[in-house]
This record gives C-alpha cells, structure tokens and sequence, in this order.
C-alpha cells in the first residue's frame, strides 16, 4: 500500500466525470427503492426481486466495471502509467494499492447503498439487507479484481468486462446451469442466501464453493496484475 | 538585398468534389471505421465476434425451417430478443466513431474543409446507423431468404418481414443518436463504453420493477407505458401499432395503444441529434 499512489488514484477516479456514472448507478437504486415504497412495493418478495435484478445483476458488475478498470486502465491508455513505473515504488505494491482504492470505493458506492435501499423496502427483517450488503461488498472486491487485471492485460477491458457480466453471468448463466458456478454474481447470492432467511431468495451455488472461489479469484487477479505490471512493456504491444 | 524566388508551388485547378463528396467519403470512412475496417486486426474482432453471434440465431431459424418446417424466431421480434448484443455493439463500438476526433483534437482540421458541423455530425450518425442496421438487417435477410428457398406452407411473411427492416432502420437511428451524443461527452474510449451500457442497464433493468410496482398497485393501464423506457421495446410498440404485429414485452404484456410511443421516438431523436449537435459546437470552438 502506497498512499502517495493511492491520493493519485482517489483523485483520478473521483475528480473527472467517472464519478457522475460511479453516483448514478447506486442513485439510481435507491430512486428505485424510494418508488417501490411509495407504491406499496415494501414486501420481502419485491425487495428480493429488486436486489437480485438491480443491485446484484445490474449495479455491482458495471460498478465493478467502472471502478476496476478505472483505476489502472486510463493510465495505461494514454501512457502516463511511465511516471508511476519508473518510480522505485515495487509494481506488485502499486497494483495492490490500486485495487484497494477500487475496492474502497465498491465498499461506499454499491454495498451501501444496497444496505441502504433494502433496508428502505423491509428496515431489518430476515436480514435481507444485511446478507446482500455482504453480498455486494464480497463480490465487490472480486469484481473490481478481475476486472483491474483485465484493464493490465487488453485495451478492451471495459467491452471484454461488459461481455463477461452481461453475456457470460445474465445470458449464458440462464441457458446453461453449470455457467452459473463461474458467475460472481452467484458467488455474493450464496453469501446473501446464507445471512437472509429471506423465503424468495434461492441460489444453486453451495457456499463451500462460493467463499473459496471468491478468495481465489480476488487474490489470484490481484497478484497476476502485479506479476503482469512487473512485465509490463512500456512501448506498448501494438 | 533579398529576393523572391519562385520555387515551384502551384495552384490546383482540377475539380472541385464539393461539400457532398466529402461528407459520402466521411460517412464511408466512419462506417468502415465501427467494423474496423482499415485498421489493426485487433479492431475488427468485436464488431466481427458480435455480427457473427448476430447470425447465429438466423442459422437456427433456417436449421427449424428445414428439419422441422416450422418458423423460428419472428421477424419482428428479432431486435428485441438480440438486444443485449446490439446494446453491446453500440455501447463498444460509437465510441470509434466519435473519441478519436475529439481525443486527438483534429476537429478544426475537418472544419477547415467544406465540412461544416452539421455535415460532421450527419455523417457520424449515418455511419452508425448504417452499420446497426446491417447488423440487424443482415441475419432477417437470411432468414427471409431461407424461407423462400424452403418454401413452407402458407405464403411467406413479406409483410412482416419488410415492417420489420423498416423499424431495424428506426431503432438504428434511435440507438446510433443516443449512443453517439453520449459517446461524445468524453475523449476517453472506456469511459465512452461503460457510459453507453450504464444508460441502457439502467433502462432495460428498471423496467421489470417499474412495471412490476405499478402492476401491483393495480395501475394496469400505467404499467405498460414502463416497456417505453427501454429502447427497443419503445421501437417494438411502434411496430406493434404501425403493423399491427405481436407484441414481444415480457409477460404477454402489450402497449400503450395509439401513436404515442411513435411520438416519443421522434421526440427522442430530435434530443439525441441536438445534443450530439451542441456538444460538437462547443468542442469545435475549443
């Protein structure tokens, strides 16, 4: 942990316009929660529907998105990632620096306001809120993991990234079952599951896999970013 | 004492092409642009992956029609039930068209030529329109072309079939205007990207809860204007109402009857090209 990089990092993400699409999804959700309240919508199953369809399918992947490859991905566009390797600062270290700024930032823009709009629709009840807030801050942090490793392997981070939670989690997850094991978003629904006694929230991915897999993959695409940042070439491969 | 020498630059008096010869040759250059055309090879493999999966369901349209001599997918629906892909298409691909330009500030150089802002901006939207429409237009041609050739019972569906070109054609400008106009508010590629497809979540995943909240507040009537606010359900309804065609919302839900939502397409054009138009006003005095 750097913090030099990481105020670097803060002020890149949160001073241009990033930050009006990191506000409007998570406002979104709650504008969302606040109308399903005004129209009597404040019942487990709505609310479940809401986090699964909204928070966990819709919200947490493109945050995710954003933020992963927001920190790491404009630098190595436009090149100015040379000034931050050239320093003596380890490579491995700016990587994980950068990851915890993005996950910093999953922890405040998605798990709480998916505290918050749950809560709005059933306050405490069956723990719904608190199960997908853990949900969304867990798959959060493997989000934003993957995705700052996809944004160190390929220009096209943010199209590949939308693929994989787009195609990969909503289409191919529904047509075949066995996809679904391979999806974050039902890695942080096992969690949900788990904490929530919720009757509608049901998950095919037991929690034995779920939690393993989710350390794996944060860990594992944190470390390859900074293996892949050590190696970077500065000359770029095109 | 100095001297003028005469060091050989000559005036062009051939022809002159004029304003519409270079707006065509922009529009070509841009279309070729979004499939990547003209460019590294790493370019061409999203639009190409993405027309290729566009054709997917055309083959097994053909394939049920000549095993099992049944119709697949409807021409009408066909937009609708791909919509993720052409969202993905847009979102990845009009940032190509518009970032590059803004990015490397070369705008005074087109604006120095007879292209003006307007001819500018119509290009750019012609070319995206073009290329969604062929992305749509492309796998119904097949299918149609499939049908005549298997020669199932009952007429073929031209009708249907060329209602439902006409309204690709009216999606592709909504979807091109929009995406584009948002594309342009940032240089950066990504941003551009995750901005498009943000918008267009955000659409298609709160209509479910919309619809879903008004339904069960027992606003029937006002549940099913919540399919206008996605896009390509928006287009659907104007189809449904122009052709007189199934509706394909969820749920076997229709739409708002009436010339409403065809309304609101035209409103909604006029926004996306008067954004798009302010927004290369301003970047062009920049």
């Amino acid at each position: 942990m750097n913090t030099v990089v990481a105020g670097i990092t803060y002020r890149a993400l949160l001073g241009r316009r990033r930050i009006v699409l990191l506000l409007l999804l998570p406002l979104a959700l709650i504008a969302l929660a606040i109308m399903l309240r005004l129209f009597g919508g404040n019942d487990p199953h709505s609310a479940e529907l809401l986090m699964d369809n909204f928070a966990i399918a819709v919200m947490l992947p493109l945050l995710g998105l954003i933020a992963g490859t927001g920190v790491i991905a404009p630098e190595i566009d436009d090149g100015t990632i040379i000034h931050l390797m050239s320093k003596p600062i380890s490579r491995p270290v700016i990587a994980q620096t950068k990851f915890l700024v993005a996950a910093s930032l999953m922890a405040v823009f998605a798990a709480v306001p998916t505290y918050f709009s749950a809560w709005l629709l059933v306050g405490n009840e069956d723990g719904l809120a608190a199960g997908f807030a853990l949900g969304a801050l867990v798959a959060g942090f493997a989000y934003v993991a993957v995705f700052l490793l996809l944004g160190t392997i390929t220009r096209h981070a943010v199209t590949i990234g939308i693929i994989y939670a787009l195609l990969w989690e909503t289409v191919v997850g529904t047509v075949v079952p066995g996809a679904q094991k391979f999806s974050i978003q039902q890695w942080a629904k096992s969690i949900a599951v788990q904490i929530s006694d919720n009757p509608f929230l049901d998950t095919n991915v037991t929690l034995g896999f779920a939690v393993p897999a989710l350390i794996i993959v944060t860990l594992g695409a944190v470390l390859w970013a900074g293996q892949r940042l050590r190696v970077f070439a500065l000359t770029g491969d095109e | 004492m100095s001297e003028i020498y005469d060091i050989g630059y000559r005036h062009y008096d051939g022809p002159r092409l004029g304003r519409g010869y270079s707006t065509r040759a922009l529009t070509v250059h841009s279309l070729r642009g979004v499939f990547g055309l003209g460019r590294t090879a790493r370019s061409k493999i999203m639009p190409f992956a993405l027309g290729v999966i566009m054709l997917l369901p055309a083959v097994v349209s053909i394939a049920m029609m000549a095993l099992i001599k049944q119709h697949g997918m409807s021409y009408s629906s066909f937009a609708v039930s791909m919509q993720t892909v052409l969202a993905i298409f847009l979102a990845s691909q009009s940032p190509t068209v518009v970032a590059p330009d803004l990015r490397y500030r070369v705008l005074p150089l087109y604006l120095s030529r007879p292209v003006a802002i307007a001819e500018y901006v119509t290009a750019k939207v012609i070319a995206m329109t073009v290329a969604l429409f062929l992305l749509i237009a492309l796998p119904m041609t097949l299918i149609y072309v499939g049908e005549l050739l298997i020669d199932l019972e009952g007429p073929p569906q031209t009708k249907e079939y060329l209602g439902a070109l006409a309204m690709a054609l009216v999606l592709a400008l909504l979807l091109s205007s929009f995406g584009l106009a948002i594309a342009s508010l940032t240089p950066r590629r990504g941003l551009g990207v995750a901005s498009i497809i943000a918008v267009y979540l955000l659409a298609s995943a709160s209509v479910p809860v919309i619809y879903g909240t008004l339904q069960s507040a027992g606003n029937t009537s006002g549940a099913l204007w919540a399919w206008l606010v996605n896009p390509f359900w928006l287009v659907d309804a104007v189809q449904v109402w122009l052709f007189d065609t199934t509706p394909n919302a969820l749920d076997g839900s229709g739409y708002p009857p009436g010339p409403a939502p065809a309304i609101i397409v035209v409103v909604l054009i006029a926004i996306g090209l008067a954004a798009l138009a302010a927004r290369y006003r301003k970047a062009a005095a920049q």
